[in-house]
């Protein structure tokens, strides 16, 4: 009995595909991540984060990218149950055979993954969304802008005693923004909490952005923490090293004369993606950043 | 040698099997894995300790890919490239304890201890492994010049011996090693290519059909083939189902 | 029937075939989807026999014993198939491949049948390669050929050392196209224990479903004999473990005469036997000779120092070796026919020439490893090399194999005239089941070549004449009384094996039976030995139905039940091959009596008294068989003294 309807070599171009699509993300993925060594307070890093954040294009890009992993997902948990359903009676020993690293825990990494994700999600990805609270950051410009914005209003009488109060507040509150709270070409506002942010510029102010520098950094101050995440990378390492070449195959490029490249492929992809995100929590860690 | 031997039990397709633990000495290192089983059943019989132990063979000389057996965790046993019947007890090592466990999978049922029913495989053939060239009325054989290279990997290819092992090494219990080194016997010849296209969708919907696994490139196949048939066959097949899908319909 | 009837076509050789493919009876398409033709086994013959009637129309009913139709036993056939191209332009031809086998087969062979042999193998090399077989090709892309032993052309097709395999899974699959086509009904795991016969023709069989022990009647219009030979009535041979002459001796019992029993080939190049354990011998194929060389230590004190393991084959120097082969038969060297070089090789051995245990030879490479490097040796034979080294233990590129001859093929067979038909109607006979094309001896490659002409090339043609006049025949339900009666000879034969209970395996009767047949009618057999033979056999058959112990029932799979109902027939069969073969006082191809031979050692045959095919008819239980001639006319061929020198 198959769970799909559809032949087993579909499922598999299915699952290829849809894990083609994140390899091709996550060099992206990581690029960003990678200019947070850049040792500017955050200035190129933030800038990529807007970019990411307000770009049409990117957004869409976001929505079917999630939608990938899901399928990818979904559809690694469904293959795996139907190959499950294969071998009603297993063996005894277990198998001896030799096979293609990491290939025999695909369903295992990829769980690892998985839990990552989520973790990932609820540290940083959510903050976006709102769904949690995380560290903001906003344009100085726009926070002195809604102040006066809010000023003029008070001249012009609009406003009432308690408004008066809160005003005066916020103006305390920005005033008070210093030292850590302001980025370094003093453009910007950083590393708010919400209270900090609602204080600043006010309860109905939504022009701000998560600052996932400073979150990233206080994060990976955690050693508990980075280590999660380092587990997590060898995790993909290994799913990766697999699913590289696993995509050649299945497509039908893995031609005998090929066969050594694309493995060499494979072995560097998954070396250098993981390498490249785990150098980030270490240098932070490792260097007090 | 000695050996200590764990091996399965089953009546028959609807019995519960169990292991059974029997001892053996005095094995040459020269004989062979199926010998060692043909002087247990003597004992077995001689001795009144149990019925004889049910396993196939036949040409004992690692070509008609009926033998088959679980060996210590590896289809065909711990050595490389050979069928069982052509394993030698000087590949273990005295006083060794060998488990001894039948082919495990849906598509292939137990028939009798160590005996299954690969009829599947059959069934699969019947959907495309062949090409339609009827008694007679077909070109001379110079015809048409094939390429050496192309010739041989076909050959190497068309060397299966439909034993199963790759499906017994498959941790799904998939059968794409076997249909695509049909697929890719065909797919290399000029001869193949008329009904190439029909062959291959035909051929994998049959094995899906018949419950083997999904491929998931884990070349457990590869490793455990006594003929050595390569998984590019299966990248092969891939291509070519990709092939037919894209631009022919069949009906 | 006191004369044997051929049935031959009149008229010139060449013609004979083409004659009769042009006046023979045909069966209209509507009507053949009424005629039931049952086909036992799935070799070259049964297979490809199935899968052309089937393709015909006919509805064809094809049997076998192993889960699958491809485990036949034609599968393990190595080096070649002959076919008379003559793509190489070194001199073949249709009437040379037709001389080259009667010779082969020591002039003890039907001329027509030969020649119609000869000329469909060019037709079957093509239906192969329309089939996708994928035979050794030239960089040109255009076939590649090889010699084999015999001939003195390169005329054999082959796919690496697996051209039996590739043979087979050509007619399989042909055999799987017409069973998705629904013309062929496929029964796996199912052995023929019984003929039908039914107003004195063949009307169906009956079968012991090997997983379940379930006994089944089957009619048929006619019935296909496609099962193979009876080499394991010698325990070790060449033969698969299943091999068996059960279906064809029932036949027999039925009233199909048996023909020259004691044709048996011994093949020279077989992995030496190495201890009492063992199950089977494995050949190395004959292809092997094309660039190995035969010897023995020309020193006694040698072969003794090699036996012992104090020297090895390597430490022997170039001049104290000899090739004997080469040194015997100039001509042909290592080439000769299998008979004569399995002859030469036991010779050298009883006088004490023999290495590894004494009864082995050296089959050596290092002057074409030296000659055409390791790469060129390990493309041709590189998979021969491998499946040896993992018998013995020993490296061939560096040490020279040991060979020894075992038991191969039977030339023998179920008695059948031009069209392949049996002395009982509607019963044909295909491939080595049937005594027709190789004679006394058979040459290498030629038995993929027989089988594959058998079926695919000669029985649709003779099995649709035969049937054209069965169409007035409606199928004969299988309730008929004949029926009945056939299926209780089997339950009785069951029941009478399981009722013994004695305490003896099978297997012991089956090595004994085996020692019996290769110590007194194997290769060197005397008129004493087999005159001892004959009584011991009996002596044997009697202890079998006494102390044969199998201890399940017939109700589950039971290989001990199998074995024993086969060897219960090969005790009988064994003793026939000894009459056959003591009656037949002189030395011919495979069959060498020591009395009759030249003062060289060489076989002398005895044309004026023996060219005959002698054919066994049943007389009974227990009885004394009685021999009909089949007298041997060379027309077209002159009869001469085989001389490979």
């Amino acid at each position: 009995m198959k769970l799909i309807k559809l032949a087993s070599i579909s499922k598999k171009l299915c699952m290829g595909a849809l894990g083609a699509f994140l390899l091709i993300f996550l060099p992206f993925h990581m690029g960003m991540n990678l200019c947070i060594l850049r040792d500017d307070g955050g200035e190129w890093y933030r800038n990529v984060c807007h970019f990411m954040g307000t770009n049409y294009i990117v957004k869409v890009f976001e929505v079917v990218l999630l939608a990938c992993v899901l399928f990818h997902i979904v559809l690694g948990i469904i293959l795996a149950i139907e190959n499950k359903m294969s071998r009603p009676v297993g063996y005894a020993v277990a198998n001896k055979s030799k096979t293609h690293q990491g290939s025999k825990f695909m369903i295992w990494t990829g769980g690892i993954l998985l839990v990552f994700l989520v973790i990932h999600f609820v540290d940083f990805y959510f903050a976006k969304t709102g769904l949690v609270t995380g560290k903001y950051v906003v344009k100085t410009e726009k926070v002195e802008k809604a102040f006066q914005e809010k000023a003029m209003k008070m001249q012009q009488g609009q406003l009432k005693e308690a408004d008066l109060k809160e005003l005066q507040a916020q103006y305390m509150a920005i005033q008070s923004l210093s030292g850590e709270k302001v980025a370094k070409n003093g453009k910007y506002f950083i590393n708010l909490t919400k209270e900090e942010l609602q204080q600043t510029c006010g309860k109905d102010f939504k022009d701000y952005e998560p600052d996932f520098y400073n979150m990233a950094k206080e994060k990976f101050h955690n050693n508990l923490f980075v280590v999660i995440y380092l587990l997590a990378f060898i995790a993909l390492g290994i799913h990766l090293y697999h699913g590289v070449g696993s995509v050649f195959q299945t497509y039908g490029l893995n031609i005998e004369k090929y066969a050594k490249t694309i493995d060499i492929l494979a072995v560097i992809y998954a070396i250098v993606i993981p390498l490249g995100f785990a150098i980030v929590p270490l240098k932070v860690l490792l260097t007090a950043m | 040698m000695d050996f200590t031997l764990k091996i399965w039990r089953q009546a028959n397709a609807k019995a519960k099997g169990k292991f059974e633990t029997y001892k053996i000495t005095g094995i040459s290192p020269d004989c062979s894995f199926l010998e060692m089983l043909d002087i247990l059943n003597e004992q077995l019989i001689n001795d009144n300790i149990a019925h004889p132990v049910v396993f196939d063979n036949d040409c004992r000389e690692g070509i008609c890919g009926m033998c088959g057996l679980y060996i210590n965790g590896r289809p065909h046993g711990p050595d490389d490239g050979v069928t069982t019947c052509q394993l030698h007890m000087r590949k273990f090592h005295d006083g060794e304890t060998i488990t001894i466990e039948p082919w495990r999978a849906k598509a292939f049922p137990v028939i009798k201890d160590l005996v299954v029913d690969r009829s599947a495989f059959d069934k699969i053939i019947q959907e495309g492994g062949y090409i339609s060239a009827t008694t007679g009325g077909v070109p001379d054989a110079n015809a048409i010049p094939i390429p050496k290279p192309k010739a041989d990997e076909a050959m190497d290819a068309a060397s299966c011996i439909g034993c199963g092992a790759c499906v017994a090494a498959c941790k799904n219990a998939s059968a794409m090693l076997f249909v695509g080194a049909k697929v890719s016997q065909f797919a290399l010849l000029p001869q193949g290519q008329p009904e190439a296209k029909r062959r291959v969708v035909r051929m994998i919907k049959k094995m899906d059909e018949l419950g083997f696994g999904n491929c998931t490139n884990t070349y457990a196949c590869e490793a455990e083939c006594p003929k050595s048939i390569k998984k590019t066959n299966i990248a092969r097949m891939n291509r070519e189902f990709i092939c037919s899908k894209t631009s022919y319909t069949d009906k | 029937m006191a004369t044997l009837n051929s049935k031959i076509p009149e008229g010139p050789l060449a013609e004979k075939w083409t004659k009769y493919k042009a006046s023979q009876k045909l069966v209209n398409p509507a009507n053949k989807r009424k005629l039931d033709v049952i086909i036992v086994g799935t070799g070259l013959a049964g297979a490809s026999a199935a899968a052309s009637l089937g393709a015909l129309g006919f509805n064809v009913k094809v049997f076998c014993i192993q889960d699958s139709p491809r485990r036949a036993h034609s599968i393990a056939a190595q080096g070649g198939i002959n076919a008379a191209k003559n793509y190489p332009n070194d001199g073949d031809s249709i009437g040379r491949l037709f001389y080259d086998t009667i010779k082969g087969g020591d002039y003890r062979a039907r001329e027509a049948n030969v020649y119609r042999l000869a000329e469909v193998s060019n037709n079957i090399i093509d239906q192969c390669v329309a089939q996708g077989v994928p035979f050794a090709r030239e960089y040109s892309g255009y076939l590649a050929n090889r010699s084999f032993g015999g001939a003195q052309v390169s005329r054999t097709f082959y796919a690496k050392g697996q051209t039996g395999q590739q043979l087979l899974l050509g007619a399989y699959s042909a055999l799987s196209q017409q069973i998705k086509a629904g013309t062929v009904k496929l029964y796996t795991r199912k052995e023929m224990e019984n003929l039908v016969v039914i107003d004195g023709k063949a009307r169906g069989i009956i079968t012991r479903d090997v997983k379940t022990g379930e006994i089944e009647r089957w009619f048929g219009h006619c019935v296909v004999l496609a099962t193979g030979g009876y080499g394991n009535v010698y325990y070790l041979s060449t033969n698969a473990m299943n091999s068996n002459g059960s279906a064809a001796w029932q036949c027999y019992k039925k009233g199909a005469y048996f023909a020259n029993p004691c044709y048996v080939q011994i093949h020279p190049t077989c992995i030496p036997v190495h201890g009492d354990y063992q199950s089977k011998l494995t050949l190395m194929s004959e292809s092997l000779r094309n660039d190995g060389r035969i010897w023995v230590p020309k020193k006694k004190e040698d072969a003794e120092a090699i036996r012992n393991g104090q020297k090895t084959a390597n430490d022997i120097a170039e001049e104290d070796r000899d090739y004997y082969l080469e040194r015997r038969y100039p001509a042909f060297g290592n080439l000769v026919p299998r008979d004569i070089a399995s002859r030469a090789a036991k010779e050298r051995c009883d006088a004490g020439y023999g290495v590894g245990t004494g009864k082995a030879v050296y089959l050596d490479f290092k002057e074409a490893i030296n000659r055409l490097g390791k790469e060129k040796v390990a493309e041709r034979y590189g998979n021969l090399f491998q499946m040896y080294q993992k018998i013995t233990d020993d490296n061939p590129y560096e040490t020279p194999m040991m060979i020894y001859p075992a038991v191969h093929y039977t030339m023998g067979g179920i008695w059948v005239d031009y069209e392949l038909q049996t002395t009982i109607p509607g019963l044909f006979a295909a491939g080595e089941a049937n005594f027709s094309d190789h004679g006394a001896n058979r040459l290498g490659a030629s038995a993929l070549m027989q089988g594959l002409a058998d079926g695919y090339f000669v029985l649709p043609y003779t099995v649709q004449n035969y049937l054209s006049a069965e169409i007035y025949n409606s199928p004969i339900p299988t309730s008929n009384p004949e029926f009945d009666k056939a299926e209780a000879e089997v339950k009785q034969k069951i029941e009478r094996i399981l009722n013994v209970k004695g305490n003896k395996t099978v297997d012991s009767f089956q090595k004994e039976l085996g020692h019996i047949m290769w110590d007194y009618v194997g290769m060197g057999r005397t008129k004493e030995g087999l005159e001892k033979a004959i009584p011991m056999i009996q002596n044997l058959r009697a202890d079998f139905w006494k102390n044969v112990r199998v201890d399940e029932d017939n109700d589950c799979m039971n290989p001990e039940l199998e074995k024993a109902l086969r060897l219960a027939d090969h005790l009988e069969l064994a003793e026939l091959i000894a009459r056959d073969a003591l009656q037949r006082e002189e030395s011919c191809g495979g069959h060498f009596r020591e009395e009759h031979q030249t003062e060289e050692g060489e076989a002398k045959r005895d044309d004026e008294n023996f060219m005959f095919v002698g054919a066994w008819q049943y007389t009974g239980e227990n009885e004394v068989p009685q021999m009909h001639k089949e007298d041997l006319n060379y027309e077209f061929i002159k009869v001469q003294q085989r001389n490979y020198k």
